[in-house]
């Protein structure tokens, strides 16, 4: 690990050069340009981050710098690699043979999907060997280097080689991808959101990885990313992409503090983060151009607030705004005037205070919730020992009228289950729900007879909206028939007419107008937004008076994400609803939790560790597991702390059919003491603030914990 | 709709008492803005369930051509008997070649009878055979499958252990032997039944893991979460998506049931009385036809008779699977907005 | 090859099919109105024997006695078949389990060799179609195989028999083997043996035209692959390429068309050996049926059926080697 200003360029010479790169696809309904005239250089030994939202073309520039854009696309222009102590080439005009050994001898790529970038009847070492000996290296010393890069990436070599694709786990495989791109030590590395389907201390640590493989193995790192805040804690340099084209370039610390291009302050202000004030925070408005559409001038002007008319008739050149930092803008000098990332000057934004505790009947109450799975044994069961999964363990949990709790955690960590528990969809295999202190799962003969809700009452009050909403919506159904289904079944005393306009004025009311126009389309016809506005909308329909929003924002880009988030906040003040909000971003709860007044849970391995106000939760962490949620989060400033060692033991999560003994997080946990590994702490108030509850021996001063020894890693194997 | 004020009348008219004097700014009370009439929706049905499938249909020649194969066949057996007379033998001179003489386009057997006549008229029971099999063996699978797909627990392990079984039997031998014990009348509806009574099992397990997929995705969840009571979430949620794979079934399964009562009755395993195409198929193999060149197009006609339907199945199943998919659908409705969503071509 | 608990599911579901199978055959002879015992008593009467001797003769060859109550008659039934004891032929008198011997492994030679060459032939075809999708040769090819898929098996026999045998003399009319050549190991005999096959073979290869329309999307759908394009950047071979990426991922489900080919191969065996007069298993179960000579039927009928479990049984234990990821649950994250 480098200690002096790792950020800092050492050299300023290109390894690549791209001279008007574009790339081009024949289609239908036009020729659509992908890449349009990218020039730009990559220097040796730099980390480049490219951002962009989808759509941008951002995957096609990675393929075009290894000249493998799939087919029927063609790149034109000029890319020019500078190898160490060789003369340079031409990639575009490479032969076939050559080109062959360019590719990964000379530039490496990872893809996004590193599910499906194994062929999945082969072993690991399979792949290994065969890429060895396609580029006639030697097998023994290729595979002992592998080894090490394996290692270098904390995986055991001889039980990840022997394993088949599907035995590994998702971060095991994008690691192992890895180390497939660098076996026979190329120059660059191209990565495509190499980190994209990860969770947050997996994607966190890959980054950290990443920086000390790069120092050790000479690299220069091509890092392709949506994701604005996670490239800016590695990134030497950004360029930000809009529409096919590269509307900024400059140093991350410039980028991100003096960003000239309109889009990127936009984008800045539109990325939820852990920092900057929430107020501040705002969506970009509009939608990214279609490739065969791209309007005249600067593209990006129909979004522009600084868009004038030599916006609409002139394409911007590359202008310099520093030294090595320029902006395709021809307003570039009074775009932060006029776009200010600090939060405008308003009065205090009043935020609804809730009320927590003692303050009313609890709206749903959960208490020692359980649940176990068993794993599948399909068929005559018989012989089989089936494994027991316990996703979520002993939970309990208040949620009151107008309440706002996201649940925050790891993927796996049994966070939708326990919402899925709460809101009556998957029998608890212990443990109570109570709604409005009548138990959900049948017993309620506690309960007096008149006051007792009916099944069907429960079942409206406690609804749904899932994470993608492309499969939350049926495919066959038009939007009318969609959201008819619970209008026909509830509301007996509307005819047709009533409920179409009912559903017409819903869809103005987020916004989806002509109305009329969307209410007669299939799903597929609107864009992930909207889709999940109509998701949105079905559940409101029924006045629910909970709602589980399952990773509602995850499936969208980051520029809407701001907005639905918006939209959900204010769709619970019109309805009076309270939320249970899943989520596996930090940045994200964060935003909905300040923003209503709410609460944050933190689960793993099926057990709420922490919970409270995001104030405490973000700035005043207890439990070490939200420490390191809080580590993992990309931040949007730029951070001295990047080369500091991850407060993590192993970044892999453990096998929930067998979760540790004691508290469950000791394995992973760099404050583990013995007795964490024996028993498990009970939850204890955290801080003064109110509703702040810990599950770590750490917040009890007087508990035998800190006269402990602490465990080493010896321990644990 | 950020105004406070809104905010009790809109709950209140989700409450279900709504105002119809649409006098009111919020979205729920605006009632009688676009009436619709009965004439309005008579159109949309008809462009839905009429215009539009048939447009996707002629879209297609694969489906042009099976379409008409098929309707062919339909008319033969159906006004195809009133217009051809039934033939008998010494009706006209032994082994007239095909296209020989207009009196018997397909030419005649070795003892005077019409072979178009006789193509014709077998088309009926035939007709009458494949539906009912088809029929039969969809509707067990479907049902089989979804209910054991759905419902799961021991429902599913008896309901998969049966339908293993069935699996494993060879079809054909079972049927075989399932006649020669029952002694078969000649009700072609009993007969289609019967070639029908294993080949459910393997419609059965697709529909089965097909439902368990589908019972797992979100949009299932959202209508349980809703309190859509489960039949209408079988009909509305989990047939539609199986729709283009039940059609393809259908037409495989009529497919097999000409296939195997031709092939019984040719072996002569089931008692006729009128003439088929297995019949034929068979009286001409006991004559040897087969041997004798001038005797040819006895073999050939029933055969093409057979192929010739099955030909005309296999196009239009493949093309049907396209009148139920969202994405053609929406193209060839007029009341779907006409433009396609922005496709991305780069992620 | 660990014994995990599918496979021993798959041995569970395999017995429990013969099981079913014996018990169909069991009521089907002794329960059902109209049963077979019935019918042979009045057949043998009819030809003039004295009933007492005709209801000796059909407990004895039926195995099965009507005088003893169900349960017992049931075990004594699976007693004895499971010994191997099928009852004796009514025609011949010969126990049926010994002329079934002889009459199946012809079926099982020609069955498997039209199950090898269709499943190559489909695998062949459908990899060549793939790889020039929309081309000539794919439109051709495509519309080869849906004719094919069309045709039903004995349809094509017929044609290969009048026209290859009747018309050119190319092949023999009918038979296994040329007559008066020793059976055993010797040359005139074996090429015998092979000659009489291509016939029967070649009929059963229209299944080879819906596999390759299996083959042809699989392939298409390996050839988009994320991994199939990380293999060509890494600059791999075009033959690892080929046999080791493209053509062993898209072979794995061509598996179910294998199973469903071998249900119904063994089900058509019965028209495929009228038709060349090849006096295999399914010729022996047509004669039985058209002269309702009971004990060979049923024994007939258990006999191929046990025969497909069994195949489909192997077939099973061979994919799971083939494809890591078959056998039960995936076993995410160790």
């Amino acid at each position: 690990m480098t200690t002096t200003q790792p950020h800092r360029l050492q050299t300023h010479e290109p390894i690549l050069e791209l001279n008007d790169v574009s790339v081009t696809f024949s289609m239908d309904r036009g020729d659509s340009r992908v890449v349009d005239e990218v020039t730009l250089d990559i220097e040796r030994n730099e980390v480049l981050g490219i951002v962009g939202e989808s759509g941008s073309g951002k995957s096609m520039l990675a393929s075009a710098l290894l000249d493998a854009v799939v087919d029927p696309g063609t790149v034109s222009g000029e890319i020019t690699f500078h190898p160490q102590d060789e003369p340079s080439v031409s990639v575009l005009e490479l032969s076939k043979a050559d080109r062959q050994r360019f590719r990964w001898e000379q530039i490496a790529m990872v893809f996004q999907g590193a599910m499906s970038s194994f062929n999945p009847v082969r072993t690991i070492r399979t792949h290994f060997v065969e890429t060895l000996s396609a580029h006639d290296d030697d097998i023994e010393t290729g595979m002992k280097r592998a080894a090490g890069i394996l290692e270098d990436l904390y995986l055991d070599p001889d039980r990840v080689l022997d394993s088949y694709p599907h035995e590994l786990s998702g971060g095991m495989k994008q690691r192992a991808l890895i180390a497939l791109s660098l076996v026979l030590e190329p120059e660059v590395l191209v990565m495509d959101e190499p980190t994209a389907a990860l969770d947050l201390l997996m994607q966190r640590s890959i980054i950290g990885l990443l920086e000390e493989i790069k120092t050790q193995y000479d690299l220069t790192i091509v890092f392709i990313t949506h994701d604005l805040p996670l490239v800016a804690d590695i990134a030497d340099r950004v360029a930000v992409l809009y529409a096919f084209e590269i509307a900024e370039l400059g140093p991350t610390e410039e980028i991100l503090s003096e960003p000239a291009h309109p889009y990127t302050r936009l984008l800045l202000k539109s990325t939820p983060n852990l920092q900057a004030p929430i107020e501040s925070m705002q969506p970009v408005e509009g939608a990214a151009p279609d490739p065969v559409n791209v309007p005249e001038g600067c593209s990006f002007h129909p979004r522009c607030p600084l868009a004038d008319e030599t916006c609409q008739a002139n394409d911007p050149d590359a202008a310099t705004v520093s030294d090595r930092h320029t902006a395709d803008c021809h307003h570039y000098e009074a775009a932060p005037g006029a776009i200010p990332l600090e939060p405008p000057e308003m009065d205090e934004i009043e935020r609804t205070p809730r009320h927590h505790g003692s303050a009313g009947e609890p709206l749903l109450s959960l208490d020692g919730l359980e649940v176990h799975f068993e794993t599948e044994q399909k068929g005559l069961g018989l012989f089989g020992e089936p494994e027991t999964v316990s996703a979520v363990d002993g939970v309990s949990l208040d949620i009151y009228e107008n309440d706002v709790v996201v649940l925050v955690g790891e993927s796996g960590c049994g966070k939708t289950t326990l919402g899925k528990a709460a809101i009556g969809l998957q029998e608890p295999t212990g443990g109570t729900v109570r709604y409005r202190g009548q138990d959900i799962y049948g017993d309620d003969s506690d309960v007096d007879a008149t006051d007792r809700f009916s099944a069907d009452e429960i079942r409206r009050a406690l609804q749904i909206v899932h994470q993608d909403p492309g499969s939350s919506l049926n495919p066959h159904h038009r939007i009318r028939s969609i959201l008819e289904a619970p209008l026909k079944q509830w509301y007996d005393d509307l005819d047709g007419n009533d409920r179409q306009s009912r559903i017409l004025g819903l869809l103005e009311h987020v916004g989806m107008t002509p109305a009329d126009d969307y209410i007669d389309r299939y799903p597929h016809q609107l864009s992930g937004g909207e889709q999940q506005r109509v998701a949105l909308i079905r559940a409101m329909l029924l006045n629910p008076e909970l709602i589980l929003a399952d990773e509602p924002i995850s499936a969208l880009d980051v520029s809407l994400r701001v907005e639905m988030m918006d939209l959900l906040i204010q769709l619970q003040e019109t309805f009076n609803t309270s939320y249970l909000f899943v989520s596996h971003d930090l940045s994200n709860a964060r935003y909905i939790a300040e923003k209503t007044g709410g609460r944050i849970g933190v689960v793993y391995l099926g057990e709420l560790v922490e919970i409270g106000p995001p104030e405490q939760i973000i700035h005043d962490p207890q439990h070490p597991y939200t420490r390191a949620l809080r580590w993992a989060t990309p931040q949007l400033t730029y951070r001295d702390d990047r080369a500091q060692t991850p407060p993590i033991r192993t970044i892999d999560i453990p096998d929930p059919t067998d979760p540790p003994s004691g508290c469950r997080y000791h394995t992973r946990c760099p404050e583990a003491r013995k007795v964490c590994a024996q028993s498990a702490p009970a939850t204890k108030s955290g801080s003064d603030a109110e509703g702040h509850e810990v599950a770590c021996y750490r917040v009890q001063d007087d508990h035998d914990y800190w006269e402990d020894a602490p465990i080493d890693d010896a321990d644990l194997d | 709709m950020t105004d406070r004020d809104h905010k009790e009348t809109l709950t209140d008219a989700l409450d279900g008492t709504i105002s119809t004097d649409g006098g009111t700014a919020t979205p729920f009370e605006t009632v009688s803005q676009v009436e619709e009439s009965r004439a309005d929706r008579f159109w949309t049905a008809y462009d839905t369930y009429v215009r539009a499938p048939l447009s996707i249909v002629w879209g297609d020649w694969r489906a042009r051509i099976g379409f008409a194969i098929v309707l062919c066949y339909l008319l033969m057996g159906t006004v195809g008997t009133v217009v051809i007379e039934p033939t008998a033998p010494a009706e006209g001179p032994a082994l007239i070649q095909p296209f020989e003489t207009m009196d018997y386009p397909l030419g005649t057997d070795d003892m005077g009878r019409d072979l178009f006549s006789q193509v014709v008229h077998s088309t009926q029971e035939m007709l009458k055979m494949i539906t009912a099999g088809a029929l039969f063996s969809v509707t067990l699978g479907t049902l089989v499958g979804a209910v054991a797909g759905y419902k799961g627990g021991w429902i599913d392990t008896v309901l998969s252990s049966i339908t293993d079984v069935f699996i494993n039997i060879p079809g054909f031998p079972l049927v075989m032997v399932l006649v020669a014990i029952f002694e078969m009348g000649e009700n072609p509806y009993m007969i289609g039944i019967l070639l029908s009574v294993a080949s459910w099992s393997g419609l059965a397990r697709a529909i089965r893991s097909q439902v368990l997929t589908l019972r797992q995705e979100s949009f299932v969840e959202s209508a349980r979460t809703m309190g859509l009571p489960t039949h209408v979430i079988v009909s509305k949620e989990i047939v539609p998506p199986l729709l283009p794979y039940i059609v393809i079934n259908l037409t495989n399964a009529a497919r097999r049931v000409i296939f195997e009562a031709a092939a019984l009755y040719y072996l002569g395993i089931l008692p006729f009385e009128k003439l088929n195409w297995g019949v034929t198929l068979q009286l001409a193999y006991e004559a040897e036809a087969h041997a004798r060149p001038q005797a040819l197009h006895w073999f050939l006609v029933p055969m093409a008779a057979i192929t010739g339907i099955s030909i005309g199945l296999i196009l239009l199943g493949q093309s049907l699977d396209r009148v139920f998919n969202p994405r053609v659908r929406a193209r060839h409705e007029k009341t779907t907005a006409d433009e396609d969503t922005l496709e991305a071509t780069t992620h | 090859m660990v014994f995990n608990n599918w496979r021993i599911r798959r041995v569970g579901q395999a017995v429990f099919t013969v099981w079913a199978v014996l018990t169909l055959s069991f009521a089907l002879v002794r329960l059902m109105p109209g049963n077979p015992m019935g019918a042979m008593l009045v057949q043998l009467e009819q030809s003039g024997m004295n009933p007492a001797r005709a209801r000796e003769l059909v407990e004895a060859r039926l195995s099965v006695r009507p005088d003893q109550p169900i349960p017992i008659a049931y075990m004594n039934y699976l007693t004895s078949t499971l010994q191997g004891d099928l009852g004796q032929s009514i025609a011949s008198g010969e126990p049926v389990a010994n002329e079934i011997a002889q009459a199946l492994p012809w079926t099982l030679f020609v069955m498997s060799w039209s199950l090898c060459i269709t499943f190559v032939l489909g695998v062949v075809i459908g990899a060549l179609m793939a790889y020039w999708e929309g081309g000539r040769l794919d439109v051709g090819l495509t519309s080869w195989a849906i004719l094919m898929g069309s045709i039903p098996f004995y349809v094509l026999a017929f044609l290969l028999l009048i026209f290859l045998s009747y018309r050119f003399g190319w092949f023999p009319t009918g038979g296994k083997y040329v007559a008066g050549t020793e059976p055993g190991f010797n040359l005139p005999f074996i090429s015998g043996v092979m000659y009489h096959a291509i016939l029967p073979v070649l009929s059963m290869l229209v299944a080879s035209g819906v596999a390759s329309l299996g083959m042809r999307g699989n392939s298409i759908r390996v050839l988009g692959s994320d991994y199939l394009r990380v293999a060509r950047l890494r600059g791999l071979s075009d033959l690892t390429i080929s046999s080791q990426y493209v053509a062993r991922n898209a072979m794995l489900p061509m598996y179910t068309t294998l199973l469903i080919n071998i249900g119904e191969m063994f089900g058509g065996s019965v028209v495929l050996e009228q038709v060349f007069q090849y006096k295999g298993l399914g010729y022996y179960l047509y004669r039985a049926v058209n002269i309702r000579d009971y004990p060979r039927m049923m024994g007939g009928f258990m006999v191929i059926t046990i025969a497909v479990v069994i195949a489909l049984f192997i077939a099973d234990m061979t994919y799971s080697m083939i494809d890591p990821r078959a056998g039960g649950a995936s076993n995410e994250s160790y």
